[in-house]
């Protein structure tokens, strides 16, 4: 089969399922929401601290739920599902690109829906014009959030504690992503140009997209 | 084995001629007697860079050739980075808070990267502690020691530019270049350093070589499960 | 071309513990051979490395014509079957949807998975979730999707036990049918019965070793 089809087939049959069980917007997207409010009880619940302080705390709940997110896939895998998928013929290439975007898409969903969480709760004050590049931004972070993810998750799989292993090998290496997502408000507030922050996500991604099909391979033996 | 104590012994000598010449080097009137930091903090940050550098080889090394040296080339040199880098770091923090009255600097790119880059070999090295199987480890492993060696120059180049374009650093006493008389105990020391690495690198090695040994059972693994003795069934 | 599977003096070793020795077997088109042998003497292990889901550590052998280890061994898989202990189905998507994954991924029409549904008695569960549906009826899928791959390598893991009389028929039956159509079927149990007499070969596997029957 060509890859787009596996492609296209892995990424359906992970936002299917995604679907049935409902976990991002039942579970987890409520879970960060009560984060988000914990956190602006923590501050004290000034107005004016919150006003600052509400992007940070965004992009640091999304982060760390989104990586969740993307890690949810690979540990719900059984070992004898992931060989039979080797003996359809499934290119792992295909696989990694197909399940980082059924993550990226769910975690972009989610991103979006906790922005707009945070606006209402924390009234930061936002730059004219922030609705695109703010778009892009969560759509760039969530590609690289869930290439990461997905790379980790297959390389922790089947261990003692892969969940937790998993989010501290994502976490430091995920840097250039939050820090890109998160300086394009900034930047626009300062107007200073956002196109060397939207190239840094660029680039970023496709470094990991670039690694995680050339990796794709010795990833599949290794998950074994 | 022997070859290890002559290292160590060339290692131990070479640390106490390059603390002996940190000590007697020039002050820098501004700085005090902190600057002998120095001494330490830049050459441990060196190597930690250059064993990781090495982590990121052993790690290409292994995919490529399917060797188990190369695991363990890269293996011994995570945890040995780590360490020298956070020994790096901590002097740093330590002449930080001696000299600039601030311990940590997150605007500083090259302090910042260094403290996410041991995050990223703990994970490394946690990642290699939870798998049993030597040949699945050094598999992934190498895959996460290839991406890591991708992303580290991106949170570098992240952070630098953060910093850059917010424009709030104030410019530092560091900028100078070095006199003679601060570079050549520097690269004496960072000399010692080097051979102090080699040293432990060669007994990590030899370490994980016992290691290796010892988990190689004879043990069949089809001989784990044993015949019920039923006749013995009443007895329970 | 006809079929074969070649296994040469091959040593698996898993997590530092022997687990097959010096394996050796050769089995060409329309053959079957029968593995029997207690709980962990790695029988699975037999079974992954015949599938070219485990390399050997040492040893060589090919399947269906490409050597194990070789990059050219993906090329053969799809003509692999292989009934696992426990059914790898996904459990959220319903049977009918499992198929059609499937048959997406490996190219195989979805038509032919609806009327393999029927031949095994499941066209009226096709709308089930697999997590709401029994051990036999995902055993039944699995045949069902089976009978659509026409695998040339059929690979039974205790495939038989927990089903009910015509399940037990309908692998039976998926066996010759492959060995009919000059495939090779390897199958492996605990128990000489749970495998039936449709096997010209019998083994036993027994720490590690893989021995003639008496």
């Amino acid at each position: 089969m060509s890859l787009s089809t596996q492609i296209r087939e892995v990424a359906r049959a992970d936002l299917v399922v995604e679907r049935r069980t409902g976990d991002t917007f039942r579970i987890v997207l409520p879970f960060a929401v009560v984060t988000l409010i914990i956190f602006s009880l923590a501050m004290g619940g000034e107005v004016a601290v919150l006003r600052n302080v509400g992007p940070a705390v965004f992009w640091a709940i999304s982060i760390l739920f989104g990586m969740q997110l993307a890690l949810r896939t690979a540990a719900l895998e059984s070992p004898t599902r992931r060989d039979l998928m080797a003996l359809l013929g499934l290119d792992p290439a295909a696989r990694f690109l197909g399940r980082t975007a059924a993550s990226a898409l769910i975690i972009v969903a989610f991103m979006a829906i906790l922005f707009l969480t945070m606006v209402l709760f924390f009234a930061p004050e936002l730059p004219m014009g922030w609705v695109g590049p703010q778009a892009a931004a969560l759509f760039l972070t969530a590609i690289g959030l869930a290439a990461l993810s997905t790379l980790a998750g297959e390389v922790a799989a089947g261990t003692r504690s892969r969940t937790s292993l998993a989010s501290l090998i994502v976490a430091p290496l995920v840097i250039p992503v939050i820090l890109g997502g998160s300086q394009i408000l900034e930047a626009m507030e300062r107007n200073s140009g956002i196109l060397i922050w939207i190239l840094l996500l660029i680039t970023t991604d496709l470094a990991l997209l670039v690694a995680g099909v050339g990796l794709s391979r010795p990833l599949e033996e290794a998950s074994r | 084995m022997r070859r290890i104590q002559v290292m160590f012994f060339l290692a131990g000598i070479a640390l106490v001629y390059g603390g002996y010449r940190a000590f007697t080097a020039p002050l820098d009137n501004l700085q005090g007697e902190f600057t002998r930091m120095i001494y330490i903090h830049v050459p441990t940050l060196w190597l930690a860079f250059l064993a990781f550098g090495i982590t990121a080889l052993g790690s290409i090394g292994y995919l490529i050739s399917k060797k188990q040296r190369w695991d363990s080339l890269a293996g011994a040199s995570a945890e040995i980075g780590v360490l020298y880098a956070i020994v790096g770091v901590f002097t740093g923090m330590v002449w930080g808070q001696a000299v600039w009255g601030q311990a940590w600097d997150w605007g500083d790119a090259r302090l910042t990267t260094t403290a996410v880059m041991i995050f990223v070999y703990l994970a490394y090295l946690a990642l290699r502690r939870s798998i049993a199987d030597p040949a699945v480890r050094a598999k992934r492993a190498a895959i996460l020691g290839t991406v890591a060696v991708i992303q580290v120059p991106l949170v570098y180049f992240s952070v630098n530019l953060v910093r850059t374009l917010h424009q709030t650093q104030s410019i530092r006493p560091d900028g100078s270049t070095m006199p003679t008389e601060i570079l050549l105990p520097m690269l004496i020391n960072l000399g010692a350093f080097t051979i102090l690495y080699v040293a432990l690198m060669m007994a990590r090695i030899y370490v994980g070589r016992l290691e290796a040994a010892r988990s190689v059972s004879t043990e069949v693994a089809g001989d784990a499960v044993s015949p019920p003795r039923l006749s013995d069934i009443q007895d329970v | 071309m006809t079929a074969s599977v070649e296994l040469a003096d091959v040593d698996v070793v898993l997590g530092g513990k022997s687990v097959l020795i010096e394996v050796s077997l050769s089995l060409s088109g329309g053959e079957s051979l029968a593995v029997v042998g207690p709980n962990g003497s790695g029988k699975t292990t037999l079974l992954r490395l015949l599938a070219t889901l485990l390399k050997p550590t040492r040893g060589q052998g090919s399947i269906l014509g490409q050597n194990i280890g070789s990059p050219e061994i993906r090329q053969v898989r799809s003509d692999i079957g292989l009934i696992t202990h426990t059914p790898a189905l996904i459990e959220e998507l319903t049977i009918s949807e499992n198929l059609l994954h499937f048959a997406r991924l490996s190219g195989n029409p979805f038509e032919d998975c609806l009327r393999a549904l029927e031949v095994v008695g499941m066209e009226k569960a096709a709308d089930r979730r697999v997590g709401d549906s029994s051990f036999g009826m995902r055993r039944r899928t699995e045949i069902a999707w089976l009978l659509v791959s026409k695998p040339k390598l059929l690979l039974l893991d205790e495939a038989k036990s927990g089903l009910d009389v015509e399940a037990r028929e309908l692998v039976d039956a998926l066996v010759g049918l492959t060995l009919n159509k000059s495939g090779i079927v390897v199958g492996v149990s605990h128990q000489t019965s749970q495998l039936g007499d449709r096997f010209m070969h019998k083994r036993r596997l027994a720490s590690g070793r893989l021995e003639g029957f008496a």
